[in-house]
């Protein structure tokens, strides 16, 4: 591929036809993370490009509302109340009140339609890299955090980030904190005078803030950091379904990204690595902070990024390079990625790309109609296959229900029979219903592929082969430039 | 607390799980087939052995954890009990098709999950120091390397040669793809990508509706196994053992529990097992396996925390004799691993070794010293299954 392309796949989602190829490759890779990001998509298949409308990217307030709606009508269905329990009635309410189906869609939407390409896919691996999985309790919350935690935050400082999404109600809800109280809070102490009230330390997310989301275990922390991270967070978030009154009378607030319950606090100074973090609600920032600029974090993420993004195995001096720019910066997450943008342009092997990123490619390049418009969500196509059942079978989805260490960027953990005929059906799907308005030869020429890929496509009789070859091509699936 | 307001069958039902089968004979490369089944249930998560088989008999343990045992527990022996919603293996117990081993766990004491799912499933000397896993290693010694069923393939069952892995795709507009077409796309790559681009090719044309929840996997496994040209081996996985909060429910029924559902499933699943296994069932051995047992304590979120030594359900007809097998260390906090957790006092890669020798025929220190690179391993096949 030309040197725009090989850029394009490794760090971003290719060009679109209409898209015109920068003369100066990298200044468009750096200049591309301050884009403008808004989230485009289309009301209907072969419509226009627009933006998504308001009204379809509700707020959290909004999102608790619907939530607790969800919950309520949920409630009547087994109580045989108010019609609640008629499938219209409780499809409607899956379809009014939970967001799963709309956020994905509209993530799918962005990374086709999207002129913010190195963006998006920094986006994804930060919001790989602070994994919600679905418990279907969050799943109104995760396409929530991927644009306002981080889409919104991406050219701010990394603690910054760190900070936004530790307290987002998707990751205080997925990783339990909401429940967690420390051991000599007001909750417990008063819970303990009643033999059916339980309450007390939840470590789940502590755990986690240590070991995937900051230092790595090779920070050599011990159980007590993690119990004191613990403590630092309990008080941290509330249940989604609380209503406006019992949110006033315990957080004081109706923002559920505020919410911290001081009753659930844990009084008194911790200890985390040695370092003092005071009690109260602004103990977290100060422990996030901290976490944000130590040295095993800066390693351990470099190392993850240059896994993403340069090599399956980087070079240390790939690491070196993206630590120091942290360093140099504080953690300014535009230093950083154009750390890892410099990197990625100069190493010249291929990088492996993610499914879900490849599926994006190849709808680009070949300028094909493959996703539903937001309008028709619930209704059946026979041609374009629900959203959820398109990242289903490909075998990734940042809605699944995962754990919280996220995709591996590694290709030996995708590489697998099942996962290539994944990309061959899809291709072959693409192609049969795509209504692609680019041949094989014009893509093939407009990306400068390699003799290896030509000599494939020309081995194949027939243009839905040639079309299946060239987008399973060891170049394109960014296995090998060879 | 977390929402479980679903009743138990439908939640059960709606439960997807992950199945993953392997060892499929191969003509003319296979040796004869081997004495037996193996099955493996991944409790991923961290499943409490101190719910699942309470140890009734310690007067400590009403002390530490009243409202995580269940009153209504099945009695095993004088000391220990049965989680109520492990009712089918209380009646493989009964009839001497099931052990056991309690107090057990991986020789790993971090608590991460990540480390503790790589270690289980690899069974190298420490975490992320292999890429291929035990049980793969196993059917490659045994000569039976052959497809797994799954999408995508699991640690433990990556092996030296090449698995092979298949699951029914429902792509709409998609057709099965062209050998030929596949052929040269798998010239075109190299050779180790290549090779699983064979496999595609060479994939059978039968098609298969295989359903996804747990329970139906495991009578489809268990048919599957019975076939003599049928897989030797298969893993499913079971999620969500992994309860901080509500691993009993909020208003003290246990049956409505995180943990009481999630072992439901595997009873279910160890149930469906031997109804699709049929006549298979007398010379197979099924085993569950988990990152880390829970602390002994509860944490105040009606669940508990990240521990150490759990336990482990043995079930098939492959057991002769069933009994509880622990070296029991107490509960008192002097008594527990950093004055938190259940102590290990058996090494669980020996179980797996045990049951690797009954169905793979293979010998226990080349076992011990290929599969699990520890020659000092030590021998339990006797205590479990004569």
């Amino acid at each position: 591929m030309n040197e725009s392309f090989r850029v394009a796949q490794k760090l971003g989602l290719m060009f679109k036809p209409s898209d015109p190829l920068p003369k100066d490759i990298k200044a468009w890779a750096s200049n591309q993370l301050q884009a403008p990001s808004p989230a485009l998509g289309q009301a209907y298949k072969f419509d226009p490009i627009e933006p998504w409308p308001i009204n379809l990217q509700p707020n959290l307030k909004e999102r608790a509302d619907m939530w607790r709606l969800f919950r309520e009508n949920v409630q009547k269905e087994r109580e045989r109340k108010d019609g609640q329990e008629t499938e219209v009635a409780k499809q409607a309410n899956q379809q009014n009140n939970l967001m799963r189906d709309k956020d994905e869609l509209k993530f799918a939407h962005r990374n086709v339609f999207g002129n913010d390409q190195l963006r998006l896919r920094f986006a994804a691996f930060w919001a790989n890299h602070f994994t919600i999985g679905n418990t279907f309790d969050t799943s109104s919350m995760i396409g929530h955090a991927i644009d306002e935690a981080i889409i919104t935050n991406l050219n701010g400082d990394f603690a910054n980030m760190l900070y936004k999404i530790t307290t987002h109600p998707g990751m205080l809800t997925y990783l339990d904190n909401i429940w967690s109280a420390g051991e000599s809070s007001q909750h417990t102490k008063s819970c303990r005078k009643n033999p059916d009230c339980q309450a007390g330390l939840n470590d789940n997310l502590g755990r986690e803030l240590l070991e995937l989301h900051t230092m790595s275990p090779a920070a050599g922390y011990t159980e007590t950091d993690i119990r004191n991270t613990a403590r630092v967070l309990a008080g941290w978030g509330i249940d989604f379904e609380a209503n406006t009154e019992e949110m006033l009378k315990t957080v004081k607030t109706t923002n559920h990204w505020q919410a911290f319950k001081p009753r659930y606090a844990e009084p008194g100074t911790k200890k985390v690595l040695g370092k003092t973090i005071y009690a109260g609600k602004n103990g977290l920032k100060q422990l996030t902070d901290y976490l944000a600029s130590h040295e095993q974090t800066t390693t351990f993420i470099a190392t993850k990024l240059c896994q993403h993004f340069v090599s399956d195995e980087p070079k240390q001096a790939d690491i070196a390079y993206v630590s120091e720019a942290w360093r140099q910066s504080n953690g300014q997450l535009d230093a950083i990625h154009t750390a890892v943008i410099e990197r990625a342009i100069a190493t010249d092997e291929a990088k492996f790309i993610w499914p879900m990123t490849w599926l994006f490619q190849v709808v680009r390049i070949s300028d094909a109609t493959f996703f539903k418009g937001w309008e028709d969500i619930y209704n059946y196509d026979e041609d374009i296959m629900n959203t959820r059942k398109i990242f289903a079978e490909l075998g990734q989805s940042f809605w699944s229900s995962r754990q919280p260490d996220g995709y591996s960027s590694d290709k030996t953990e995708w590489l697998s029979a099942e996962m290539l005929e994944r990309r061959i059906r899809f291709a072959d799907a693409i192609y049969s219903v795509g209504q692609t308005k680019q041949s094989v030869s014009e893509i093939m020429d407009r990306l400068g592929v390699n003799d290896n890929t030509r000599n494939l496509v020309a081995s194949t009789r027939s243009k839905r082969h040639k079309f299946i070859a060239l987008m399973c091509s060891p170049e394109l699936m960014g296995l090998s430039y060879a | 607390m977390p929402n479980i307001k679903l009743d138990r069958r439908h939640f059960i039902k709606a439960s997807a799980a992950s199945l993953f089968m392997a060892g499929v004979p191969i003509a003319g490369y296979t040796k004869d087939r081997p004495p037996g089944n193996i099955a493996v249930i991944l409790l991923e998560g961290g499943m409490d052995g101190l719910t699942a088989v309470p140890p009734i008999g310690d007067p400590d343990l009403l002390r530490m954890r009243a409202s995580m045992t269940p009153t209504d527990y099945l009695p095993l022996n004088q000391f220990f009990g049965l989680h109520p919603s492990l009712a089918n293996y209380a009646a493989l117990m009964a009839r001497n098709e099931a052990t056991v081993i309690h107090t057990t766990s991986f020789p790993y004491t971090k608590r991460s999950h990540f480390e503790g799912q790589n270690l289980m499933e690899g069974g190298g000397l420490s975490p992320f120091a292999e890429k291929t896993g035990w049980l793969g290693r196993a059917l490659e010694l045994a000569k039976l390397p052959g497809r797994a069923l799954s999408l995508d393939m699991p640690l433990i069952l990556r092996g030296y040669n090449d698995n092979d892995n298949f699951f029914p795709a429902s792509i709409r507009n998609s057709k099965r793809p062209d050998t030929e077409l596949v052929d040269l796309i798998a010239m075109s790559h190299q050779a180790d990508v290549g090779n699983f681009f064979n496999k595609v090719a060479n994939k059978s044309a039968k098609k298969v509706n295989i359903p996804r929840d747990a329970i139906s996997l495991a009578k489809y496994a268990g048919q599957e196994m019975a076939r003599s040209d049928g897989p030797i081996a298969s893993v499913i996985k079971v999620k969500e053992f992994d309860t901080h909060a509500n691993q009993v429910a909020d208003n003290g029924e246990d049956m409505q529990g995180r943990h009481a559902i999630q072992l439901t499933i595997v009873d279910d699943v160890i149930a469906a097992y031997r109804e699709g296994l049929g006549e298979a069932w007398k010379d197979t051995i099924i085993l569950t396996l988990t990152e880390f047992g829970r602390t002994v304590a509860v944490n105040g979120t009606r669940g508990t925390d990240h521990g150490y030594a759990s336990a482990g359900l043995l079930a098939g007809g492959s057991i002769s004799s069933s009994s509880v097998i622990a070296d029991w260390p107490g509960l008192r906090k002097r008594d527990q691993f950093e004055e938190r957790d259940l102590m290990a006092t058996i090494d669980y890669r020996s179980v797996c070794a045990a049951c690797i020798e009954r169905s793979l025929g293979l010998d226990h220190d080349q076992i011990a010293s290929e599969i699990f690179f520890d020659p000092q391993l030590p021998r339990l096949y006797d205590y479990i299954f004569s």
